[in-house]
């Protein structure tokens, strides 16, 4: 067996309920072994897992379950308070995928940025240039500035940009709810093209058709918990029996 | 299992933090640049209106007793660099605020919010040095072989940028207040260093006290290049062991507070 791509062990965050209670300086320079106050809860605590490459999970859970907060640990945007988590190869993470886009560049200079910043090279984003302006239908608009787009054009090119930055490891937090019909099974394609490809997929929705469709195995979590790790049908099986619909 | 299609060979981190380093900098400039039409020009603007008032506040109306002659010159020599520090701290303020949408995206190595403000005022700092050279030209002020004393400056200038900006960016998503306090320290801090008037003329009481801040070894070293009395080693030393003291305990207090910071923006 290849030696997991992700590997998360005992992670656990903690976030403040109240956004305004007091902080003291003792607070912000504690060690992150400190017990949890009050009004502090966890998000995620005990959460242990290992993915392999080419897996395709699929994560379940209601709303406010930590499936969010899993996604940016592994996306390595926010840090555990306990336990660890290792990624191994890059991460071209679909979450606030129109988030380093400047809106007083234009679209041209816009992808060598964001690209840039996932760490392509100029000769990288070169190559794939035109591709990356075919797929997001944008090629008009090239030298106009972001902020003039449209929203629906605004994720298509972030879309067309981080999925063509050939990591191994895609996440995938229901951006695509946003777009046309047809501009979204174009998405849906791409990723199932990324799949075939050896890539490992770590998938959030609510949609149990894109859940099916994609992924193979499943994690469900609820009230902070990893409940269950199994086959994605067994999961949505379970979720449905605890949440019947 | 298949093969991943395209291997792209891991670049090492130092390698990418410089690249994500040098593409948001551009960025920051670009965008500074295409946004007003005279560009290049404010960041030369702001310091040469300055300079001006204080020549006419000092050399018209008072009559002056402190600085140098041309002291255009002396006040230029100290102002740009000012400029430079007083732009990185005061943008650190706002470092993870204006970027939080990216930083909440991305994984690169977070000190580059800091490095690059710090990095961006200095490229307009070293752009807006031809500046203090036409007036030396014109003014006629002689330059001397102390002006390698400003690569040393530059050096120490960017340490102590970085470090202040490192303990100030992550407080501040704690401590809102803090971002005023920090305009309010910043103009105390202006009329603290001489700036407007020169190490040589704080009386001698306060000069082992005022050597504690790092601005005032700094600001000799740059101005050593016209007017070598300025230039004082024991300040510089001081001055250069401060430095590293707030560099150390910015580092501190950044990584100490990473995990809070990441989930507060």
């Amino acid at each position: 067996m290849a030696d997991p791509v992700i590997r998360v062990q005992g992670a656990g965050i903690r976030f403040k309920r109240n956004r305004r209670s007091r902080r003291s300086f003792k607070d912000l320079f504690a060690g992150r072994k400190r017990r949890a106050r009050a009004n502090e809860f966890w998000a995620l605590r005990d959460v242990s897992f290992d993915v392999r490459q080419g897996e395709a999970i699929g994560v379940v859970g209601r709303n406010g379950q930590g499936k969010s907060t899993l996604l940016k640990l592994v996306a390595e945007v926010i840090l555990p308070d306990e336990g660890s988590v290792s990624v191994h190869g890059g991460v071209a993470p679909l979450i606030e995928i129109t988030g380093g886009f400047v809106d007083d560049l234009t679209v041209r200079e816009n992808v060598f940025l964001t690209a840039g910043l996932h760490g392509m090279t100029k000769a990288e984003i070169t190559a794939r240039f035109d591709e990356i302006i075919e797929f997001a239908e944008i090629g008009d608009f090239l030298d106009t500035p972001y902020k003039h787009l449209s929203s629906g054009m605004k994720v298509r090119i972030a879309f067309a940009v981080i999925s063509r930055l050939e990591e191994p490891i895609i996440l995938v937090d229901e951006v695509l709810a946003v777009g046309d019909k047809g501009f979204r099974e174009k998405c849906y394609q791409r990723i199932e093209e990324l799949l075939a490809g050896g890539r490992t997929l770590f998938f959030v929705s609510h949609n149990e058709k894109d859940l099916r469709r994609f992924c193979t195995r499943g994690l469900y979590l609820d009230k902070g918990a990893l409940v269950l790790d199994s086959s994605i049908d067994d999961v949505l099986e379970r979720y449905n029996t605890d949440y019947g619909i | 299992m298949s093969a991943i299609d395209v291997v792209r060979p891991q670049r090492s981190a130092i390698e990418r933090y410089r690249r994500s380093l040098w593409l948001l900098t551009v960025r920051d400039l670009r965008v500074r640049y295409s946004t007003s039409a005279l560009g290049y020009f404010w960041s030369i603007l702001d310091p040469l209106v300055m300079a001006g008032i204080y020549w006419f506040v000092f050399t018209q109306v008072f009559h002056r007793s402190v600085g140098n002659e041309p002291y255009i010159v002396f006040l230029l020599s100290a102002l740009l660099p000012w400029m430079w520090f007083n732009g990185a701290v005061s943008d650190s303020t706002r470092a993870y605020i204006r970027e939080a949408k990216l930083i909440r995206s991305t994984k690169i190595p977070r000190t580059i919010w800091v490095v690059r403000l710090v990095l961006s005022k200095g490229i307009e700092f070293i752009a807006s040095i031809p500046v203090l050279a036409l007036f030396a030209i014109v003014t006629g002020a002689a330059l001397n072989w102390e002006a390698v004393y400003f690569l040393l400056a530059i050096v120490m200038q960017a340490l102590l940028t970085v470090g202040v900006g490192l303990i100030v960016a992550p407080l501040v998503i704690f401590f809102r207040d803090l971002e005023r306090a920090t305009k309010l320290a910043l103009r105390f801090l202006f009329y603290a260093s001489p700036i407007i008037y020169g190490v040589t003329d704080l009386p001698k009481s306060l000069h082992v006290l005022a050597s504690f801040n790092p601005l005032v070894g700094i600001l000799s070293m740059y101005r050593a290049a016209f007017f070598p009395d300025q230039l004082d080693l024991l300040t510089i030393a001081i001055g250069g062991g401060v430095t590293l003291v707030i560099l150390a305990v910015g580092i501190l207090i950044f990584t100490r507070t990473e995990r809070a910071v990441l989930k507060e923006i």
